[in-house]
């Protein structure tokens, strides 16, 4: 069976979980990383020398970086529909899983550690301010694509890999209580994918 | 003919650059953003909605992502010594091209705009520092992994595309003018990758 090292409540385990749910992919998984330590472990270091989770095992493969085991896992089970076998069909798909990676440090990660894992009095207000600011501009560059595009999915007229790392990040900045600038192409495609399964089980929790 | 926008001081133009010379890619490119501009140029920004370099068109379809383009051209191309086609080798190279957007981008940015693109007088000593130490660790990942697979390359004994967006963020951290601990299965890589034509060309070019 599949294995899964990772905590629930990283955005990038939740990437292998709801794609799982999507394949219909039964898995084993370890509570690994955050509160559960496990990140310098030297058995682990071996496996990843990243130190990050999600890691996974599957028939003897030892796969890290969440968006390459999203790959991985479409290619082996065969699902050619959330990501697409023609070469220019797949970049639709790869170009918004590399843009999340790329931005996944800077505005997103500062907004998300100041008001999510900073206790209130500790927060810095205006580094939260700049980072809303700034995460308001990259969530412009989706909104703008979907509205030019029509969508409905970031990738065209169906749902695929484009939409998981995308759907976790925008639920974190749905799910955050300040204002947001109105993006309401953003929204819908967000309030869209919420109602997927795979969202409801693993997405659409407390954020922690 | 294969065109691509993009200055050719760009790191991410250089991904696209080298890996078309390893593929015997013949190319058009056309000088865009930095000194040249055109990030907001509405048709660049209706092609690539994140305004950003390289983007190539190839055969109709147009492409951005640096690391979405060359996994497409090595698909396209006949390239599966550079990125294999059997999905456990493919994602051995793969998790190097996230790695880099994700983690190793971030720790060399920070140091490449102090050095390179801030005049000496108005450097922030102390934030350089800072940089330089939180950046070790990153860079030591690239180390463990290649001195615990006793690997020439970070996928295995050949080069693949893994190698490359790696390899352009390593030839800034060699080149800072910082200390750095000794590395020796990291260096012994990149004096491997150095003698690349596709590096000598596109990558060991002045820093700008």
């Amino acid at each position: 069976m599949l294995k899964i090292w990772g905590r629930t409540n990283s955005s990038n385990v939740m990437k292998v979980l709801w794609l799982c749910e999507e394949l219909g992919e039964k898995y084993e998984r370890l509570d690994w990383g955050g509160q559960f330590g496990g990140n310098d472990d030297p058995k682990y270091r071996a496996m990843n020398p990243n130190g990050r989770v999600p890691t996974i095992e599957d028939n003897g493969n030892i796969i890290w970086e969440s968006n390459s085991i999203l790959r991985y896992l479409c290619t082996t089970r065969g699902n050619d529909k959330l990501y697409p076998k023609d070469p220019g069909k797949r970049t639709l798909v790869e170009r918004w899983m590399d843009w999340q990676l790329a931005n996944s440090g800077g505005a997103m990660t500062d907004l998300f550690f100041g008001l999510v894992r900073t206790p209130p009095e500790k927060r810095d207000a205006a580094k939260i301010a700049k980072a809303l600011r700034e995460s308001g501009d990259i969530w412009g560059i989706v909104e703008r694509h979907l509205a030019q595009t029509g969508g409905p999915y970031l990738a065209g007229s169906d749902f695929t890999l484009a939409d998981i790392p995308n759907g976790i990040h925008a639920r974190r900045w749905f799910g955050y209580a300040i204002e947001r600038p109105n993006l309401p192409h953003l929204k819908a495609w967000h309030d869209r994918i919420a109602e997927r399964p795979g969202y409801k089980k693993y997405i659409g929790v407390p954020l922690s | 003919m294969l065109k691509i926008w993009g200055r050719a001081t760009s790191a991410n133009v250089m991904k696209v650059l080298w890996c078309c010379d390893e593929l015997g890619e013949r190319y058009e490119r056309i000088d865009w953003a930095g000194p040249f501009g055109g990030n907001d140029d509405p048709k660049y920004r209706a092609m690539n909605p994140t305004g950003r370099v390289p983007t190539i068109e190839d055969a109709g379809n147009v492409i951005w992502e640096s690391n979405t383009i060359i996994r497409y051209l090595c698909d396209t191309r006949h390239g599966e010594a550079l990125y294999p086609t059997d999905p456990a080798k493919r994602s051995a190279v793969e998790r190097w091209m996230d790695w880099q957007l994700a983690h190793l981008g971030g720790a060399v940015t920070p140091l490449f705009m102090g050095y390179v693109r801030t005049p000496a007088e108005k450097r922030n000593p102390a934030a350089l520092e800072k940089a330089r130490i939180e950046a070790i660790p990153v860079i030591q990942i690239a180390e463990d992994a290649l001195a615990h697979q006793g690997t020439q390359y970070l996928a295995g004994n050949s080069l693949t595309i893994g190698d490359i967006p790696v390899a352009i963020f390593m030839r800034r951290w060699f080149a800072f003018p910082i200390e750095r601990p000794r590395m020796p299965k990291l260096e012994a890589w990149f004096d491997r990758v150095k003698t690349r034509p596709g590096f000598v060309a596109h990558v060991a070019v002045p820093m700008v």
